[in-house]
């Protein structure tokens, strides 16, 4: 096994890992020196295709549709230079001082992360998108939100020299996206971090990782030969994920007891819904998601937002089989989506576990809450598509195919609970948050409020894991301004820390 | 592998992690599911193949498992109602059955058919050939698509 020694590990390079290796990257001035272990590859330019399936397979980990144990809801999180910023749609949003409350970890305060919020909506060049740059799909939510004067907002996104592909989630294939994969990683290795991309971290020992490297038969070659590594360092920090770091760090078998290891996960979980119009309407065309209604977050635990998928993911998607299935796909130039998330609460049952091979197994369990919200979304989302001049709606949760605009008024007859049956509607998240998050108690978190593992001082957490309950909002942004306090502790601890 | 002409969207070979007697069942289920899959060619049948075999493949083994056997059962519990297995159905009746599993009373077996749903959904749309026949045609350029 081929050995080597570092100042400070990363694992994984997404909002989290690539945050923290910018905000380290001055230490390799001072002769320092940082790794980014990165499982995933970092694609050439020229392999940004838009095919769906093709993309999926590159770019995320089981294409896209990882299932919970019990197969009723599909996790999508990214797995390449860059992570999950490399797949999705650039929204970026600051944590609500009111969410940070509900969190209540002491120590954290929402000034602070406010501050650390606003440093990464600058870097990543975060700004509204220009009217002539909204699409139909998006337009008609926004008009018909304010129709039904239901409380709408642009999402401020993080592109560069958007040109429309609308392809965003199968990684930006024009280079406007502005992730960790576009900004940090590069400014990192300009300053000298050294990223190690198809390095697949096994376990986590006394300041040590073991790791595998092996090149997938696309992207660059890593640079590190293939083979195994044992990688030593004075401070590892862990950031692959709400799934992958909770299941790295319970393999690892870590020298302290942590019960909430693994628990507390939760995911938004989501439906697309879609609308059709009589008419062609510009929809895949444009970025895809510029709108979001939080309307009835307080209120009914969900919030909406414009989206527009790809074949595949809208087929998957629709209820049923055969020609009204069909019928329906054969008018992608007719559809209106919205994107649907339910606030789902943080329970110690919903959790990541390892199997014996030690890949992850995530356990969910939707509450009688959660359905509900779900099923209320879809009448909302059915106002909303009416209202914007649909001739029907296909909902998940409806008694049959397709609802017509002149049964609006019947909705709440025609969505209902008891046809929307786990196993048949296609639940997604693509949100995934908690398994090791902070706190201060050591029987229900499993960091402090700045990351640092409890009782292991040179092992950290910088993801969306840290996130004690849902963020109620698309979590990219506060994943990096906890990230950048990570860092910001590993500097001022690294003093105090030597090798194993 | 060979496509078999007799029998629509036929595959008559073993192709990695099915037999060839679970791909020409698979088929004919998905014949079925997307009535398009018959005007797939000889091209488009080996890249529905080829998808979803590669999809297979790379799912864990204990999925891979569970995916045989949930076919397994999928062909044979019409037995129970209409004495024959599920090719050996009239057209009517075997939408009959698609739709019973599809609110099936038990969660596994509506997860067993989403998840049959998906991998056929995925062989065909996931074919960037068909897309005009969908009416998609994404653009890396598409803001110069939004205005006329």
């Amino acid at each position: 096994m081929d050995e080597r020694s570092y100042d400070v590990v990363v694992v994984g390079s997404g909002a989290g890992g690539g945050t923290v290796a910018k905000e380290l990257a001055p230490l390799c001035r001072d002769g320092m020196r940082v790794a980014v272990l990165e499982w995933g590859p970092k694609l050439r330019e020229d392999e940004y295709t838009g095919r769906e399936a093709e993309m999926a397979e590159k770019l995320y980990f089981d294409n896209g549709g990882f299932l919970t144990r019990d197969g009723t809801m599909t996790l999508a999180f990214g797995r390449a230079y860059g992570g999950s910023t490399v797949v999705y749609t650039g929204t970026s949003l600051a944590l609500p001082e009111e969410v940070l409350a509900r969190w209540g970890v002491p120590g954290l305060e929402h000034a602070d992360l406010r501050r650390r919020s606003e440093k990464y909506l600058g870097e990543n060049n975060v700004h509204l998108l220009e009217d002539d740059k909204i699409n139909d799909n998006n337009r008609l939510f926004l008009e018909a939100c304010r129709t039904l004067c239901y409380r709408v907002e642009q999402f401020p996104v993080n592109v560069k020299g958007c040109r429309g592909s609308g392809l965003c989630n199968l990684g930006c294939p024009n280079a406007a996206k502005q992730g960790t994969h576009r900004v940090q990683l590069p400014a990192a290795e300009a300053a000298g971090v050294e990223v190690v991309t198809n390095c697949k971290v096994e376990r986590i020992g006394d300041r040590e990782c073991v790791a595998t490297v092996a090149n997938p038969p696309f992207g660059e070659p890593s640079r590190w030969p293939e083979g195994r590594y044992r990688i030593r360092a004075r401070a590892i920090v862990v950031a692959a994920g709400a799934v992958n770091s909770p299941a790295l760090l319970l393999r690892s078998g870590l020298p302290v007891r942590l019960p909430a290891l693994g628990r507390y996960f939760t995911a938004h979980p989501a439906l697309i819904l879609v609308g059709e119009h009589d008419r062609p309407i510009t929809n895949f065309h444009g970025h895809p998601k510029s709108y979001y209604c939080d309307h009835f977050v307080e209120s009914a635990k969900f919030l909406l937002e414009t989206c527009m998928y790809f074949p595949f993911t809208t087929a998957k998607n629709l209820i049923g089989f055969g020609s009204e299935h069909a019928k329906m796909m054969g008018r992608m130039d007719r559809m209106q989506m919205i994107l649907v998330l339910a606030v789902d609460p943080a329970l110690p049952e919903n959790r990541v576990r390892v199997n014996t091979e030690g890949e992850p197994v995530v356990h969910y369990r939707f509450t009688d809450e959660v359905l509900d919200a779900l099923v209320e979304s879809q009448r909302v989302a059915a106002r909303i598509f009416f209202a914007a001049g649909c001739r029907r709606v296909h909902a998940p949760g409806g008694r049959s195919f397709s609802i017509g605009a002149d049964q609006v008024d019947r909705l709440d007859e025609l969505i209902t609970r008891d046809a929307f049956k786990l196993g048949k509607v296609s639940i997604s998240s693509a949100h995934l948050m908690g398994g090791c998050r902070m706190g201060t108690d050591r029987a229900t978190s499993v960091t402090d409020a700045w990351g640092q593992v409890h009782g292991v001082p040179w092992l950290f957490v910088a993801d969306a894991s840290l996130f004690p309950m849902c963020s109620e909002i698309n979590p990219y942004v506060t994943i990096m301004a906890l990230a950048d306090r990570v860092a910001e502790r590993v500097r001022d601890r690294l003093p105090e820390l030597s090798v194993a | 592998m060979h496509l078999d002409p007799a029998v629509p969207g036929g595959c008559n070979a073993a192709v990695p992690p099915l037999s060839e007697r679970k791909w020409v069942f698979m088929m004919r289920v998905a014949a079925r599911i997307l009535p398009a899959m018959a005007d797939l060619d000889d091209t488009g049948r080996a890249r529905f193949v080829a998808i979803v075999s590669k999809a297979l493949s790379e799912r864990p083994p204990a999925i891979q498992r569970q995916f045989g056997l949930f076919l397994g059962v999928f062909r044979w519990t019409p037995l129970v109602r209409f004495g024959v297995p599920f090719d050996r159905l009239s057209p009517i009746s075997q939408d009959a059955v698609l739709r019973w599993f599809l609110d099936a009373p038990v969660s596994k077996l509506r997860s067993g058919f989403w998840g049959l749903r998906a991998l056929v959904f995925m062989g065909y749309y996931g074919q960037p050939e068909v897309w005009p026949t969908l009416r998609y045609t994404p653009s890396f350029k598409g803001n110069e698509m939004l205005h006329g």
